[in-house]
């Protein structure tokens, strides 16, 4: 228990400090099995599934995309400033 | 270990908040906000939890076995569901920024009014 | 105001604040050894009263059943939120064809992924169901069931292609499934009104504890909720893939 408090704190910190957007992804994917294992050891088995299913594939599949739609090429457009 | 989790959950929504306020991508930032979530959902089932206690769930256990707290996991279930919404808004949100702008980096997004004077 | 200065006034505070966080953790009770009243009397009431083995779907469903209503609309308003911030710039067309970033093949996809997809996304999508049915005697219930549900469309989505799958998953029809989720959560409520209880009474016969239909206007509730939730994140998944497409529009209209 204590140790996965703690593996909790570290994996919440590794998010934080990935700097960078695609493998910050990769990091809380990590962040949100261990949370939900962690859940699993406080007896709350629904919250554990929960936790599963959106911090696992539903939250890094969301950033995924919106990450690929970021870097795709687009028209290019004027800046406001520049009218 | 009797304060433990306390400490965790304010770690994490502390090491969340300064991702949030030194970050220098607006992606980055929604995901240090799903980091200062995970504090509070800490907080709330470790408030919740009593030692050899079992699960709220009385399908193999007789009624009356002493188990946790089923409000606080009632909170924390219907918390993850709608966080996980409004991070699609937030996603959202940033996507139409960098349509207009070309950028997700914040110091470089200022106001415009600050740059028509100039 | 820059990033430094940020930095500073935010370490300023911390250094405020610390002392302070430490001293309240340390009279915060023992994990794990304080008294919980308000669990132990639903704990106690729940299987007794409301035939129901699962005690957090009691609370979702029965005892806290306003605060899963709220919490349905505020998925409802935050998903049509995201369709107009996205659709406003897009229109709804959903033919366009893939956008491809810099410097990166577009590579066909490949059998075994096909393969594996067609297998794995109906057993999903049953497996979706079946948590969401036994909502009332194990762990699970409409939320986890219904975005298992959604990720199960997403694995449509990978085994077969962006345009078989807005063919075959209209957007309309998971529009229309999240409007009548939230809808028919609403309409249980003011079932209980049309009788004179009050609002979102559990009016249906109970039912025996252990049954998978135990519980009486619980599983109608649990429907609801799963449904809302499935199309819900089904539409969002939709929108945000529809933006990697190019947009074919120009500037001018």
């Amino acid at each position: 228990m204590a140790l996965l408090l703690l593996l909790a704190a570290a994996a919440g910190a590794a998010v934080v400090l990935t700097r960078s957007p695609p493998r910050q992804v990769f990091a809380m994917a990590a962040n949100g099995l261990i949370l939900a294992v962690l859940f699993e050891i406080l007896q709350a088995p629904d919250v554990a599934l929960a936790e599963i299913v959106i911090g696992a594939v539903a939250l890094p599949l969301m950033f995924l995309v919106i990450l690929a739609s970021s870097r795709m090429d687009r028209a290019p457009r004027r800046p406001d400033t520049e009218r | 270990m009797n304060a433990l989790p306390w400490a965790v959950s304010a770690w994490l929504l502390a090491i969340g908040l300064y991702g949030m306020v030194t970050s220098r991508h607006f992606i980055h930032l929604i995901g240090c906000l799903s980091v200062v979530q995970a504090a509070t959902y800490v907080l709330l089932l470790a408030a919740g939890f009593k030692w050899d206690a079992i699960a709220p769930i009385f399908y193999s256990f007789a009624p009356g076995t002493p188990a946790v707290d089923p409000v606080v996991q009632a909170l924390v279930l219907t918390d993850i569901v709608v966080g996980a919404t409004v991070t699609a808004l937030l996603l959202a949100l940033a996507l139409e920024l960098h349509k207009r702008r070309g950028t997700l980096d914040a110091d470089d997004l200022r106001p415009l009014t600050r740059e028509r004077k100039g | 105001m820059n990033a430094e200065a940020r930095s500073l006034i935010f370490l300023l505070a911390c250094a405020g604040l610390v002392p302070a966080v430490v001293v309240l953790i340390l009279h915060l009770p023992k994990f794990g050894a304080h008294a919980l009243p308000y669990g132990d009397l639903i704990n106690n009431s729940a299987p007794r009263e409301r035939h129901v083995a699962n005690a957090v779907s009691a609370v979702n469903f029965d005892y806290r059943a306003i605060d899963t209503l709220g919490e349905e609309f505020l998925l409802l308003g935050a998903v049509t939120g995201t369709v107009v911030l996205l659709r406003s710039k897009r229109g709804e067309r959903a033919d366009a064809p893939a956008g491809q970033v810099e410097g990166r093949p577009l590579r066909p996809r490949s059998d075994a992924v096909s393969g594996v997809t067609r297998l794995l996304a109906p057993v999903t999508a049953l497996f979706g169901v079946n948590v969401a049915l036994h909502g009332m005697t194990t762990p699970g219930g409409g939320f986890q069931g219904g975005v298992i549900i959604a990720s199960a469309m997403v694995m449509v989505f990978l085994g077969e292609g962006y345009r078989s799958w807005r063919k075959s998953a209209p957007s309309v029809a998971f529009d229309a499934t999240e409007g009548a989720g939230a809808a028919l959560y609403a309409l249980c409520g003011c079932a209980s009104l049309l009788v004179g209880l009050p609002f979102l009474t559990n009016l249906l016969p109970l039912g025996t504890l252990r049954d998978v239909f135990s519980g009486g206007l619980m599983l109608i509730e649990n429907a609801g909720v799963t449904l809302a939730v499935a199309g819900g994140f089904t539409v969002l998944f939709g929108e945000f893939l529809e933006e990697t497409r190019v947009d074919c529009r120009s500037d001018d209209s």
